[in-house]
This record gives structure tokens, C-alpha cells and sequence, in this order.
């Protein structure tokens, strides 16, 4: 679905990715597990188009999208949901919830409508706050609502970057749940994360460290090396 | 002060009001989504209000002058935004300047008034009405005589500014336009073009500046330095809406307007001067505008 081949980026005129390989097949769920600073949200962010790339190559659907800007590869189905969820806090829940889909070409009312609905069916807490401001979400319902927004422009692979970061335990199981099903359902996902939690649902695990990619496994034979993941993780 | 007075002084206020409420809006929305806003603001209200007045006098019909008067300020709208504000951001890469902006649009209403006065002249004109055959119509009010031109202004002022909050509102653009105004980068993860939304949003203040200029120039003598009043009352009225709340960029600008005519009547000497003080202590006492923490605000 996603292949990034030796990529290097930066801001300004800093590195930060160096030689990055990454690969996401249809329907799987791949983690990349960083520490701060590893380099983890610029990867999305180049992958996104918001960065720009200095080389190497990046293919969405086997073709190379370098270059594109932004709001076209989300509209062609390359959904990032970015740190800290970014959900506009003046507009309501639904209207937060619409507006991504909005932009997609030719899309009608009946399927915003539809996929409304869909969202509401996965989380039902979005449907009974669906008139309130986005901002005066809780973190945990405002992390639904960004998933559900990406969902409502169908993507084909859905980036998430950190969405454990400030929730309690429990929404976090919640919130890797709805993954889950999202990548069996034929969705790639692609996860950004520093907790080690969420490799218990990815299918394949990469460590990025300093802006490079330091291992890459299965997820299930690294959570039997956890000592040398401590390692990377320093 | 008589009855008829106060109600002359009070619709004339409001139509003026009124026009502040469109010139101002059009700074809010500018500086909403981007940051950054027209200093020239009153300039293009000044072109337009010199444009619609040649077309008028060379016997253009009313609805023909006003389309004309849009679509060359929409066209400037953008050619502001492309030519004098957008390469700065592709500078600023390189060698920083944050408010080049603020210098650029400066310049280029420095031109416009240049152009102006080349082509027009220094003095003072005045322009012909937009609804009436003749400068002498007029209604009685509550026994106050009243130019229909002023009352007509107030009504299509007030019908453009709910329009546009309408567009603000209830449409995509619009929710595209809270999107860019929350953050440029989610908003293109959204699948909104970040770039079409401002040039839309420099437009959209270039043509209410436009229909300002074309209602204003019947009420008002026209020359060529007028702009920088306007840009400045503007800047006024859009910081009692704390450049983020559009129902107190109007109210602001109708209490403005009211405020201006009738210290105006108590004092012509120094009449312009009471409204702004009056600002100045408002923002004072509440720094963040009329409501600055409602609903209705955008950020």
C-alpha cells in the first residue's frame, strides 16, 4: 500500500530521517515504535506531503507520490491523523466529523450521511455529543472523533501519530480496539508510537532511532525481546 | 438637539456603521485565516468608490457599475495575495521578516493612491447616487428629512454582511476557511487546499472593500488620501471584535459609526478623534473585544 525507500528528510536545513525503508501491505497493521525525537512525526509528515522529501522515494498504490501536495493525497485516500487529534474546536463534533469528507471529489450527501452513521455505530459516545463543540471533548473522546474523521474520507491507509499520548489505559485499549478491526476490515494502518502497548494488535514492528530504523520484526518476536528494546528505546 | 436631528444624526451613523462593519470584516477574515491583512484595506475601498463614480458619470447603468467595481477588486484581491504577500512567505524560508506584509501592502496601496490621483485628480468630487435620480432625495423620518441613499446603504450593507456570515457559517468554504484559520497543516490533511483558501479569503476582503466603496461614494466626498481613514476606523472596529469574533466586528462598527456621527455634531473640529479614544478605553478594560470569549468566535 505505503513504501518508502531510503528516504531522508528534514526542516530547515536539519536532518532528522536518514535512509528510512518502510513498507505497509494492505489490511496490515505496522507500528513504528521511537522515542522523542526519534524522528516518528516527521515520518508522517513526509509521508503526507507536508514535509518535503530531499530523496529517495515514496509509492502510494505502487505509484510514486513525492512531491504531491498535501491535501491531494489525503483526498486520494492517504488519511494522517496528526498528534494531539487537532480537532477544530469551534466547529461541532459532526461538523469536525464532515468536513474532511467534505473535500473529497464527487462525494454525495447520502454517502457523508452513510459513513456518519458508521461512525457513529463505533463509537456512540461521537453520536450523543454530535451538537457540542469539538473542544470540549475529553482527550479520550476527542481521539475517536480524529479517528472517525480519517475514517469518513475512507482511506485506504490511515496514519496515526502518538493516539495514546495523554490517555488513561483504558481508552488507549479502546482506541488500539477500533484499529484493530479497522486493519482486519482491509484498511493499512500505519502507527506511530512510544508506549509498546499497541504491539500486541500490529502485525509487523519497526524501531526508529535518530531518524534511522534500527530493527525491523514481526510484531509478535519482538514482544519476546523486550531487553533489547529497552536498548533502542533509550 | 431636536428629535429630527438625533434621527438624522442616528441613520447617518448607521450607514457609515455599516460600511465599517464590511471594511472591517473583510480585515477579520483576511487576518483569520492567515494572519495577515491588507493595510491598504481603505485604499481598495478608495479605488472602488472612484472606479463606480467614473462609471456612473460616463452613464453606466447601476448594476452593470457595481459587477464591473467586483470583479476588477477581486481580480486586485488576488494579485495582492500572489504578488505582494505570497512570495514573502517563500523568503521568509530563507531570510526570515515576518511582517513583510505589512510593508508590501502599504506600498502597494501607496500605488493605488498614486494611480488615482494621476488619473482622477487631487480634489475632492462628488459621487453621483446609486438609487436615486439626484442628491436632494428625501424621505421623512420621524419628521426628520433623510436621504434614501443612506437608508438604502444601511439595507444592502447589512444584507452583504449576512450573507457573508451565512457563507462563514453554513457552507464548506467556510468550515474549509476555520480549518485553515486552526492550523494550515491539518487543515490540508483535512483535503483542504490551504493556498485556494486564502486567495479566496484575500478575494472575499478585496470585494467587500468593493461594495463598501461603491455604497460609500454617494454619502461621502471622494479623494484620493480617504483610504487610510478607513483602514484605520477598520482597524478600530475589527479589534473591537478582537480580529476573531465577527458579531463584534458589527456591533462594533455600528456602535463606531453612531458614535462618530454624533461627536461629529458636538464637535466638528476634532469629531473623528472621540471614537477611536472611546476604542482605545474599550480595549482596555476588555483587550479581547465586545465578545471577545462568545460562541460566536472563530479561534
Amino acid at each position: 500500500m505505503i513504501a518508502l525507500e531510503k528516504v531522508c528528510a528534514g526542516i530547515d536545513r536539519v536532518q532528522i530521517l536518514r535512509d528510512v525503508d518502510i513498507s505497509v501491505e494492505p489490511g496490515k497493521l505496522v507500528l513504528v515504535l521511537g522515542a522523542n525525537g526519534a524522528g516518528k512525526t516527521t515520518l508522517l509528515r513526509v509521508i503526507s506531503g507536508l514535509v518535503p522529501l530531499w530523496s529517495g522515494n515514496l509509492l502510494f498504490d505502487s505509484k510514486s507520490i513525492a512531491g504531491q501536495p498535501a491535501h491531494e493525497l489525503a483526498r486520494s485516500g492517504l488519511v494522517h491523523v496528526p498528534q494531539g487529534r487537532q480537532i477544530i474546536p469551534t466547529l461541532t463534533v459532526e461538523e469536525n466529523l464532515v468536513i474532511g469528507a467534505s473535500h473529497l471529489p464527487g462525494i454525495t450527501q447520502e454517502t457523508i450521511a452513510r459513513r456518519l452513521e458508521a461512525e457513529y455505530e463505533r463509537f456512540p459516545v461521537l453520536k450523543t455529543r454530535r451538537s457540542l463543540a469539538g473542544g470540549s471533548l475529553s482527550g479520550g473522546e476527542q481521539q475517536m472523533l480524529a479517528v472517525s474523521r480519517g475514517l469518513m474520507m475512507a482511506p485506504k491507509l490511515l496514519m496515526l501519530d502518538e493516539p495514546s499520548l495523554g490517555l488513561a489505559p483504558q481508552m488507549v485499549q479502546r482506541i488500539l480496539g477500533a484499529l484493530a478491526g479497522l486493519a482486519r476490515s482491509g484498511i493499512s494502518v500505519l502507527l506511530v508510537e512510544q508506549k509498546t502497548m499497541a504491539l500486541e494488535i500490529a502485525d509487523h514492528a519497526y524501531v526508529l532511532k535518530n531518524g534511522a530504523i534500527v530493527h525491523s520484526a514481526a510484531a509478535s518476536d519482538i514482544v519476546d525481546h523486550t531487553e533489547l528494546f529497552r536498548h533502542y528505546m533509550s | 438637539m431636536s428629535a429630527a436631528n438625533f434621527v438624522q444624526l442616528l441613520l447617518s451613523g448607521l450607514a457609515m456603521g455599516a460600511i465599517y462593519a464590511l471594511t472591517a470584516t473583510g480585515l477579520f477574515i483576511a487576518h483569520l485565516a492567515t494572519t495577515r491583512l491588507n493595510f491598504g484595506q481603505g485604499d481598495f475601498l478608495m479605488f472602488a468608490a472612484y472606479l463606480s463614480m467614473a462609471l456612473l458619470l460616463a452613464g453606466v447603468p447601476v448594476l452593470l457599475v457595481m459587477v464591473v467595481v467586483l470583479v476588477v477588486l477581486a481580480l486586485m484581491g488576488w494579485g495582492l495575495e500572489r504578488f505582494a504577500i505570497r512570495p514573502l512567505d517563500r523568503m521568509r524560508a530563507l531570510v526570515g521578516g515576518q511582517y513583510s506584509w505589512v510593508l508590501t501592502t502599504m506600498g502597494v496601496a501607496l500605488i493605488i493612491q498614486n494611480v488615482v490621483t494621476l488619473l482622477w485628480g487631487k480634489s475632492s468630487q462628488y459621487s453621483p447616487p446609486l438609487f436615486s435620480a439626484n442628491r436632494q432625495n428625501v424621505v421623512q423620518v420621524f419628521g426628520a428629512g433623510v436621504f434614501v441613499e443612506e437608508l438604502l446603504v444601511i439595507v444592502a450593507a447589512l444584507a452583504v454582511i449576512l450573507l457573508f456570515y451565512a457563507l462563514l457559517y453554513r457552507t464548506r468554504q467556510g468550515r474549509a476557511i476555520y480549518a485553515v484559520a486552526f492550523s494550515p497543516d491539518t487543515a490540508a490533511l483535512l483535503g483542504i487546499d490551504v493556498r485556494r483558501t486564502v486567495v479566496l479569503v484575500f478575494v472575499m476582503a478585496s470585494v467587500l472593500a468593493a461594495i463598501s466603496g461603491v455604497l460609500v461614494g454617494p454619502i461621502v466626498t471622494v479623494q484620493p488620501h480617504m483610504g487610510l481613514v478607513f483602514t484605520v476606523k477598520a482597524f478600530a472596529v475589527a479589534s473591537l471584535g478582537g480580529f476573531a469574533n465577527p458579531l463584534g466586528v458589527l456591533v462594533g462598527a455600528i456602535l463606531f459609526g453612531v458614535a462618530e456621527s454624533f461627536s461629529n455634531y458636538v464637535n466638528s473640529a476634532f469629531g473623528d478623534l472621540y471614537p477611536l479614544l472611546l476604542v482605545m478605553a474599550l480595549l482596555v478594560i476588555k483587550p479581547s473585544g465586545l465578545f471577545g470569549e462568545a460562541k460566536t468566535d472563530v479561534r
